[in-house]
């Protein structure tokens, strides 16, 4: 029986186009597993059903009425509960206090207490056996803190589970138990919505699939009717329309190591990463999101202090555990979170672009204001930065240009390596080429090299010469040559080859 | 796993000693140790009834700050609102009519409650940072009291003595006289405030009150009014107040509009003291107590130890930094060793 029906939902945020035409449905006792790229719209669907947007057009039905939530709260008072890939719980209460949490049962005047341990015991037995529901919250680790966030959900006994992404922080053991957990929850007759990166998850859990691209879903899949091909479903994901061939040549592999880093090893984030940098080479990072991608870059950055790694720069040694390090070498970090990393938001064009360099040793007393006006205007003339004046607050310029802002600060040092986290991030189309356009200028005339991080594939496919897959921290294949098109980019990524 | 459960008893002892309480009850001892060895008679009944009655108003205040600092607020107007309480009751009474008492603490409680609906409407439903709306109303409330009594004075009831001390109550009777040297009524107000912490921990407010002040998001994510929890968390805290004002009139048997100011910021380092984080969600309202007891040991060492006049602030600021940081110190350093540990195994 169905319980949820999703017709046409379309959503955008700001002037991006998150979901243009989203059908979704699942049904009593069945898991329906949502498949897709970063960014195409599956997240988004998955937060509507649950109440956390609302949609800009289009209807859901949900046990054959119309409904239309306005935050979470109702939509789980309807018995629709959603697992939340950022937490929802309170650190400095206990496991078992978290899962009761708004829903606490009284037996006169004070807390029954001995009913919500019984009942977290009996949910958190089952998920993950041998946890302390005694512990408090901020004392567990990543893997057990999502256990608990999926047992509350669980304690309010939903009639439709969303999961986003419930196994990102789990172990392979904790996958295990979960599963068998979601699979009885299904033959009591819950319906259940699974989101997973993790390809070979969603073969393994899941009984039919809706795989979305571009905001729309574009085909779904009965495993008891269709068969379980995971090459079918990667095409579904990537689209089959081969785009054009890229005419930029890709550079041979050789050359001089300019950066070269073996075994860094980074708490559970990086684990035994290795890599070599050539002279003049674009090396893209890509995989699924959040994998690591984004804190190797920082910690090549020298970002992370307790990071103990020693890495070659030209052939001499250096410690990437500062900033000043790297950036003495002239390795220099364009962050991807413009907002929260590389940006003084409320200060002028001028203020951010020369800010780098008032950190430098050997400071003039007094800043050389004249001469450094020349260099930032040169820096906003080369980039092409839109902005009325150098002394306009960056945070008045648009997403693209406010990008540039970011790369311009490096533009008057001299460049040796440069790490790009996603840069592109939420830029439009022309800021994207202006932005790519440069750096590969810069690769072509100076003959730097750079690290290139993006979340968008086409944008590795397009100006990389070699890209590294990571996965859980690792890095697990180096494509190189015909190998480098977003097929391969995203079958790797997905571990299908 | 077998060995791991042989060492467990040496380890529930290690985890005990690891916690913050821990190192707050050792600074504890160590200021009782202090001022025992510098107070002569400090073991006789008659100079321990006198300690409590001077560390009673502390306790109450920080108890009732500690209530509001775990819900994620902060109360800079707690003084003001104590000397506003009792003048109150000051204002209402008239010596010569022993049943104003009773219209006067009515009176003052209908006060003490609004003081904390008005804190909690800035913080909860206004969202005004806690510090700028309390400071703000610490001087509504200094200015209503001044209004009430512009120079200290009053009068009071006399069975309102009955909040200071049984003996001095008139025509009290030999048993309740007996009852009251060893029973003060300043130990009766604590034991009611604490009383009145215990009910309230085990209802959904008191739980809440930490979900609110540990992650304001998730708590209201789960479904849980935020704003009212704050308001409720504030006239906790005026009930509090509210206790520390009867125990005042009771002692001075008049009021003044300035007498409870010099206690907000004592009252906030005590609370800090006591373990509670100024960042919300965490600490325990009893072990205000302990942080109030600490704060007061350390102005009686000061005063036995002979220290001139001049520098009794500069070294009670000293002796609370070194406090403090000696406890969070302690802390750290058992945490480490700790993890040390359980990486080895």
């Amino acid at each position: 029986m169905k319980v949820l029906e999703a017709t046409g939902i379309k959503k955008c945020f700001g002037g991006v186009v998150a979901l243009s035409d989203g059908n979704f449905s699942c049904q009593e006792g069945r898991i329906t597993g949502l498949l897709g790229a970063n960014g195409s719209g599956k997240s988004t669907i998955s937060k509507i059903i649950a109440g956390v947007y609302s949609a800009d057009a289009g209807e859901i039905r949900y046990k054959d009425r119309l409904v239309r939530y306005r935050n979470p709260n109702e939509a789980r008072k309807d018995g629709i509960a959603m697992v939340y890939q950022n937490l929802s719980l309170v650190p400095d209460l206990t496991v078992w206090q978290n899962i009761v949490l708004g829903a606490e049962e009284k037996k006169r005047l004070f807390l029954d207490n001995k009913a919500a341990k019984n009942l977290s015991k009996e949910i958190i037995d089952q998920l993950l056996p041998g946890l302390d529901i005694g512990k408090m919250v901020y004392e567990l680790n990543p893997g057990e803190m999502q256990i608990v966030e999926i047992a509350k959900a669980i304690s309010a006994e939903p009639k439709l589970l969303i999961l986003d992404e419930p196994t990102s922080a789990l172990e392979k053991a904790q996958v295990k138990s979960l599963f068998r957990f979601v699979r009885s929850l299904a033959e009591r007759g819950v319906a259940i919505n699974f989101t997973s990166h993790r390809l070979w998850e969603v073969m393994e859990i899941c009984d039919d699939i809706i795989i979305f691209r571009n905001g729309e879903n574009v085909g779904s899949l009965d495993f008891e009717r269709d068969g379980r091909d995971p090459e079918r479903i990667v095409s579904y994901i990537t689209g089959d329309v081969q785009k054009v061939k890229v005419s930029r040549e890709r550079r041979k592999n050789g050359g001089k190591s300019v950066l070269e880093v073996k075994g860094l090893n980074y708490g559970k984030f990086l684990r035994d990463v290795s890599l070599d940098l050539k002279k003049g080479e674009i090396l893209g990072i890509g995989g699924l999101a959040g994998q690591g991608q984004h804190e190797l870059l920082l910690a090549l950055a020298g970002n992370y202090p307790s990071v103990d790694c020693v890495a070659t720069i030209d052939g001499e040694k250096v410690r990437l555990n500062r900033p000043a390090n790297s950036i003495r070498h002239s390795v220099l970090l364009v962050p991807g979170d413009r907002e929260l990393e590389g940006l003084f938001l409320k200060q002028s064009v001028y203020t951010n672009v020369i800010f780098p360099k008032l950190g430098l040793k050997h400071q003039p007393l007094f800043t050389p204001r004249a001469k450094y006006r020349k260099e930032c205007e040169r820096a906003v003339d080369v980039l092409s930065i839109k902005t009325s004046s150098l002394d306009m607050p960056v945070r008045t310029l648009s997403g693209g240009n406010q990008q540039k802002v970011v790369v311009g600060k490096w533009f008057s040092f001299s460049t040796n390596v440069l790490l790009l986290a996603d840069p592109a991030k939420g830029v439009d189309i022309g800021a994207k080429r202006d932005l790519y356009g440069y750096i590969v200028n810069q690769v072509r005339e100076k003959g730097i090299s750079v690290i290139l991080y993006a979340s968008d594939t086409e944008e590795l496919a397009e100006y990389c010469d070699r890209v590294l897959i990571m996965y859980e921290g690792q890095i697990v294949a180096s494509l190189e040559g015909d190998d480098i098109n977003e097929d391969t980019i995203i079958a790797t990524s997905m571990r299908v080859r | 796993m077998n060995k791991a459960r042989t060492a467990s008893g040496s380890s529930t002892l290690r985890k005990l000693i690891s916690k913050p309480e821990f190192s707050i009850l050792l600074i504890l001892v160590v200021m009782f140790t202090i001022t025992a060895v510098l107070q002569a008679n400090f073991f006789e009944k008659r100079s321990i009834v006198r300690n409590i009655n001077a560390f009673a108003p502390l306790i109450l205040l920080t108890m009732g700050q500690a209530v509001v600092i775990i819900a994620g607020g902060l109360d800079l107007s707690a003084g003001s609102a104590l000397s506003l309480v009792v003048c109150v009751l000051t204002f209402v009474m008239r010596k010569a009519s022993p049943e104003t008492g009773a219209w006067a603490i009515l009176a003052a409680l209908v006060v003490a409650v609004l003081i904390g609906v008005i804190n909690g409407i800035g913080i909860g439903y206004l969202r005004i940072p806690p510090v700028i709306i309390t400071f703000a109303t610490s001087y509504m409330w200094l200015g209503a009291a001044l209004f009430l009594r512009p120079t200290p004075g009053g009068e009071s009831v006399d069975w309102f003595k009955a909040f200071y001390d049984f003996s001095a109550l008139p025509g009290a009777s030999d048993s309740l006289k007996a009852f009251g040297s060893w029973m003060p009524p300043a130990l009766i107000l604590l034991l009611l405030g604490c009383l009145m912490w215990f009910v309230m921990k085990r209802t959904r407010m008191g739980r809440y009150i930490y979900a609110v002040g540990s992650n304001g998001n998730s708590a209201y994510e789960s479904g849980i009014n935020t704003a009212k929890i704050q308001m409720q968390a504030c006239v906790i805290n005026s009930l509090f107040i509210f206790l520390a004002a009867l125990f005042f009139v009771g002692q001075t048997m008049s009021g003044d509009a300035r007498m409870g100011d010099p206690l907000t910021l004592k009252a906030i380092a005590a609370a800090v003291v006591g373990g509670i984080a100024l960042t919300g969600g965490r600490g325990s309202v009893y072990f205000a107590i302990v942080g109030a007891l600490i704060m007061s040991f350390v102005n009686k060492i000061i005063f036995f130890a002979n220290i001139p006049y001049a520098y009794q602030t500069l070294v009670s600021g000293v002796i609370i930094i070194v406090a403090i940081a000696g406890s969070q110190t302690y802390t750290l350093y058992r945490r480490r060793a700790m993890a040390r540990e359980s990486t080895l195994a």
